[in-house]
């Protein structure tokens, strides 16, 4: 069962991505959602406000990528517990590999199908028990 | 005698090792002869590729800019037409409630449509994630673009260098390579266009 009262973090530097992500969620039942361009941006508003309970992430971005936040976030005390998603067209093998030890909770691959987004969300509700606001 | 006799063999073999020699340089002057004529001939093209390059880059980024443009104009409309359906959908699940028998059938089918097309506007939202991956690879090509002009880049530098020297403008050369240095450092900002127009106009580019 997904928490749709949870409040998530879309990070990509595409605008259309976050555009698109968001309408997903928003059909999913998540409403209360923020953005961010990349990396750094979504780890300074994660750390600033402490009470986001999803990161959905893409991988490729300028200034601070997706993996590095993952480590970031798994580095950080406070941050550590967030399941995170990571929204990506790296799907190499290896990609994957270093996500998954990274410690990222489930991978989506672009283009995606709303059904996949919302299948991955409920798999990583059905295994973790996500910080709430 | 022996030391005569070696005297004797360096005489009678030294012509043939200058022969040798000779034979080399001649076959060694024709060789950068070649070569030189080859980058002659090679300098016209490169320039002319170096020039169109960053126009060729500049579209590339247009094209990555006009799908983005697309798709969030797509966006806007799909979701003006979702916010309408929903409110569609409300109105219609009132009326539905009021009417009975027959009327109250039709209605539902009415909404059962509509929360098909609800399933079709979010596959439209998510179709357009292509455009995504269009920017990603266009990206892609624009690096490798800027890395075959900067290396064009260089090739041109060396040439022009080339010709200032043969008319005693030698100062300029230093200058190139200043640019040059510049160019390099940098490779991965966003002046780069501007410091490669700037270095080309150096070199007469327009």
């Amino acid at each position: 069962m997904i928490d749709t009262s949870l409040k998530v973090l879309v990070v990509d530097d595409m605008s259309t991505m976050r555009r698109i992500v968001k309408n997903v969620l928003k059909q999913i039942g998540f409403s209360d959602m923020v953005e961010a361009e990349n990396g750094q941006d979504a780890l300074n508003k994660l750390r600033a406000a402490g009470d986001f309970g999803l990161v959905v992430s893409d991988w490729n971005m300028p200034v601070m990528q997706g993996i590095d936040l993952l480590r970031a976030v798994r580095a950080d005390a406070e941050l550590k517990h967030l399941p995170f998603l990571m929204v990506t067209a790296e799907a190499q093998k290896e990609n994957i590999i270093e996500a998954v030890q990274a410690g990222v909770s489930n991978y989506v691959v672009k283009p995606f199908t709303a059904e996949a987004l919302q299948g991955k969300l409920e798999k990583i509700f059905a295994k973790t028990q996500p910080v709430k606001a | 005698m022996l030391v005569d006799r070696n005297i004797e063999e360096r005489i009678v073999e030294a012509p043939e090792e200058d022969h040798s020699i000779n034979n080399e340089l001649a076959e060694l002057t024709k060789y950068v002869e070649v070569i030189t004529s080859t980058i002659r001939d090679m300098e016209s093209p490169v320039t002319t590729t170096s020039d169109q390059l960053p126009q060729a880059t500049a579209h590339l980024q247009d094209l990555a800019k006009m799908t983005e443009d697309g798709a969030h104009q797509v966006l806007t409309l799909t979701e003006r037409i979702e916010t309408n359906r929903r409110t569609m959908q409300t109105a219609l699940d009132q009326l539905q409630q009021q009417l009975g028998g027959e009327q109250a059938t039709e209605v539902g089918r009415i909404l059962q449509l509509m929360k098909e097309d609800e399933r079709r506007l979010m596959d439209i939202h998510v179709a357009l994630s292509f455009q995504d991956l269009v920017a990603q690879r266009v990206a892609k090509l624009v690096t490798i673009l800027n890395e075959v002009q900067h290396k064009l880049l260089k090739l041109v530098v060396i040439f022009g260098i080339k010709q200032k020297k043969a008319g005693a403008a030698a100062t300029d050369g230093g200058r190139g390579y200043e640019m040059l240095r510049q160019l390099e450092e940098s490779k991965t900002t966003a002046l780069q266009q501007d410091l490669v127009d700037d270095i080309m106009s150096e070199f007469g580019f327009s």
